[in-house]
């Protein structure tokens, strides 16, 4: 295994080992980069997961403290769970369901589709879908996504054929099993689905995509990856420069260490890169590390998120088979004429017994709800997943009246939901009830927001330096060798799920670091001029007489 | 002040679980399980102890909550909403009664399916109540966005 000294100065240190640390970690990896990842969470191999939700949510979850405040029902019913996501080696791409859909063009472009909208602080993004669609090809190929690529669509599952036959009735005209990446058919050294129904539980298989067992190992079978599990970063250091040096972090025995790095890039998740960025602040920084625009930490976005479950006559067994594959993209186009901007895509859902009584109707109890508990063989269920407006007061801030395990503040989420928010999940409710009606429901159930899986924003791509955190490359405007690699750079959160944006902007971001760090164009901590050795340990590249502007401003 | 919950206070809590979740298809058993989570949770603490005592206390005045019917006993738990006993049993009412294979037995949930090969050769795809739909369908001539299938 390969580790390297703490003092190395070549190393380029990646925070968060999920969709976008990674797969950073690996496309760095394969250019030749020293790279080490630290994550927070503990190394699980697939082996040990366990198909039982409570259990496995207790290995897996990211369970540290948080706090909330706003007038989101989440603040009532999980006021220290905002988000479920993971601590563990391959962070979020363990427990994801593998839906993938690329964002649309007018997605990218907030600001002129969406603005005059009060209380929204849109942006346009600073590349179009024109500059992501090389990247999203190869992302699609890395996940192997169903029905791209010439692999197949995953057959219908149960749980589909009510959801789809609904589709129908009701005239959606474009549907399907979804751009899913889980393999129909074995792929990439990795096995077909065997349809378990556990996917938030992690793929014991390993059929679905995680960086945990494709990118990580990879990477490590280079030799150039130092991979560091329970290593919780609580610091990015700067010098008198304001350039990175490294990260502070607590390590699995309790001790404080130092890395030092050339280069930073954070992707610990939309709560936990703003938290660490805040946490970051020094005399030179006092708002928090590359945080001039004052965006850091706002904007948080957590996608529309609501459910509709219905029970039938006859039994669903929804529980059977892959849990998301199935999509309807008719809803998904910005069409205002429906009394808000953007859109939403409905996604198959199921969740077991355990689950539906903890998130169908939380704090819900008395001869309904045992009802519908009783009906959950006869349910079919799906889930909506649409954007949410960027509102600057939605914003993850440190909270300093408490305390996590290392002495650090603990991130409080804040969250108000916008009008066009409340009025797109009415919307989607209505037309979940509508589907499941058309095929015969007995009864349906409108299921709230629950504790976000997409977490969006807080460290935002702008083309101006005032209006945002990183630029167009994931880069900080303030602090040119600190980099963003998670959904945290996402200007707005579009409908589409982001595990696959976030894959191709991680593509796209190594490669742009990988360019700019040959050629000495990013300034590193103690070479006030790039001197020309390659990171990677090879051949010398590079020109340290071109130490030059930040070429997304060129 | 005890350290233990009383007979009486686990006998309550078990009627109040099955007020709250009422399952007739369910045995004792399956709320017991509640029960020994939350005298679990007491054991050796005074504060929830004392919280366990006062609410079954209060859901036995005037009437003790043992002697009503399952009408009355539904309207005491309105009435007792809010406070922490009702939020305490609740709460851990909702993840343990529903975090038990008997109760998923009883509601036709599998539980854990890859030590059996998962589904793929058993009946994740036997739904026949309805015809079989397209695994993709675009009608729309024009492309719209990005997310058509490719």
């Amino acid at each position: 295994m390969t580790r390297y000294r703490y003092d190395d100065e070549d190393v380029i240190a990646i925070v968060g080992s999920g969709a976008g640390g990674g797969t950073l970690a690996n496309e760095l990896a394969q250019k030749g980069h020293k790279v080490v990842v630290l994550e927070a969470g503990r190394h699980h191999a697939p082996e040990e997961f366990v198909n039982d939700e409570w259990r496995s949510f207790k290995q897996l979850a990211w369970l540290d403290k948080r706090t909330t405040s706003g007038s989101f029902r989440v603040a009532k019913d999980f006021p220290n769970l905002p988000a479920w996501i993971c601590k563990t080696v391959g962070g979020t791409t363990v427990h994801w369901a593998g839906c993938c859909p690329r964002f649309m063009e007018h997605e990218f472009k907030a600001s002129t589709y969406y603005d005059g909208i009060e209380g929204v602080n849109a942006l346009d993004w600073p590349i179009t879908l024109a500059d992501l669609e090389p990247y999203y090809d190869r992302a699609e190929q890395k996940l192997g996504l169903a029905g791209t690529n010439g692999i197949p669509q995953l057959p219908a599952n149960n749980n589909y054929k009510v959801f789809a036959n609904g589709a129908q009735r009701v005239g959606y005209r474009r549907f399907h099993t979804g751009h899913y990446a889980s393999n129909p058919v074995p792929r990439d050294g990795r096995p077909a689905t065997i349809q378990d129904g556990f996917a938030f539980q992690g793929a014991k298989n390993r059929s679905r995509w995680s960086t945990l067992y494709t990118e990580i190992p990879r990477a490590l079978a280079t030799g150039k990856l130092d991979l560091r599990p329970e290593a919780h970063v609580i610091r990015v250091e700067t010098d008198e420069q304001g350039l990175a040096t490294g990260v502070t972090y607590i390590d699995g025995d309790g001790l404080e260490q130092f890395q030092r790095a050339r280069v930073v890039a954070v992707a610990g998740n939309a709560i936990e890169t703003p938290r660490l960025l805040l946490n970051s602040a020094t005399s030179r920084f006092p708002d928090g590390l590359a945080n001039s625009s004052g965006q850091l930490g706002c904007n948080y976005m957590r996608h529309l998120t609501a459910s509709v479950y219905a029970t039938f006559e006859r039994p669903v067994r929804m529980y059977r088979g892959e849990t998301m594959a199935g999509h309807i993209e008719d809803e998904a186009p910005n069409d205002p004429s429906r009394g808000f901007v953007g859109g939403y895509y409905l996604q198959l859902l199921s969740l077991g017994v355990p689950f539906m009584a903890a998130f169908v109707d939380p704090g819900g109890w008395g001869p309904d709800f045992a009802s519908v508990m009783e009906g959950y063989e006869n349910m079919a269920g799906l889930w909506l997943v649409g954007e949410d407006m960027p509102q600057a007061t939605n914003r993850v801030t440190l909270n300093h009246d408490e305390l996590d395990q290392f002495g650090q503040p603990v991130p409080n989420v804040h969250f108000d939901e916008h009008p066009n928010d409340l009025a797109m999940r009415e919307h989607a409710w209505t037309a979940g009830e509508a589907l499941y009606e058309s095929v015969g429901a007995v009864g349906t159930i409108r299921t709230p927001p629950y504790p976000a899986t997409h977490n969006i924003g807080t460290a935002r791509m702008s083309e101006r330096p005032e209006n945002g955190v990183v630029n167009r490359f994931g880069q900080a405007h303030d602090v040119p060798n600190l980099f963003v690699s998670d959904a945290s750079q996402f200007t707005t959160g579009a409908a589409a799920n982001p595990t696959l944006t976030i894959v191709a902007l991680a593509i796209r971001q190594a490669e742009y670091m990988s360019e700019q760090l040959r050629s000495g164009t990013i300034p590193t901590a103690g070479h006030a001029v790039w001197d020309g050795r390659d990171p990677g340990g090879a051949a010398p590249g590079g020109d340290a007489s071109e130490l030059a502007e930040q070429p997304a401003n060129r | 002040m005890p350290e233990q919950l009383s007979d009486h206070a686990r006998e309550t809590t078990l009627r109040v679980a099955r007020a709250m979740y009422p399952h007739d298809a369910l045995p004792d058993e399956a709320y017991e399980k509640v029960v020994r989570a939350i005298a679990a949770e007491a054991h050796g603490n005074d504060a929830v102890t004392e919280t366990i005592e006062q609410g079954v206390a209060e859901l036995d005045s005037p009437t003790p909550f043992a002697r009503l019917d399952a009408s009355a006993r539904l309207q005491a738990l309105r009435q007792a909403e809010g406070s922490p006993y009702f939020a305490l049993v609740q709460a851990t009412a909702v993840v343990e009664l529903y975090d038990n294979p008997l109760v998923w037995k009883a509601f036709g949930y599998e539980g854990p399916s890859v030590h059996r090969g998962g589904y793929v050769d058993r009946g994740f795809d036997d739904l026949d109540w309805l015809p079989d739909p397209p695994i993709a369908l675009d009608e729309d001539a024009a492309p719209r966005g990005s997310g058509a299938p490719r």
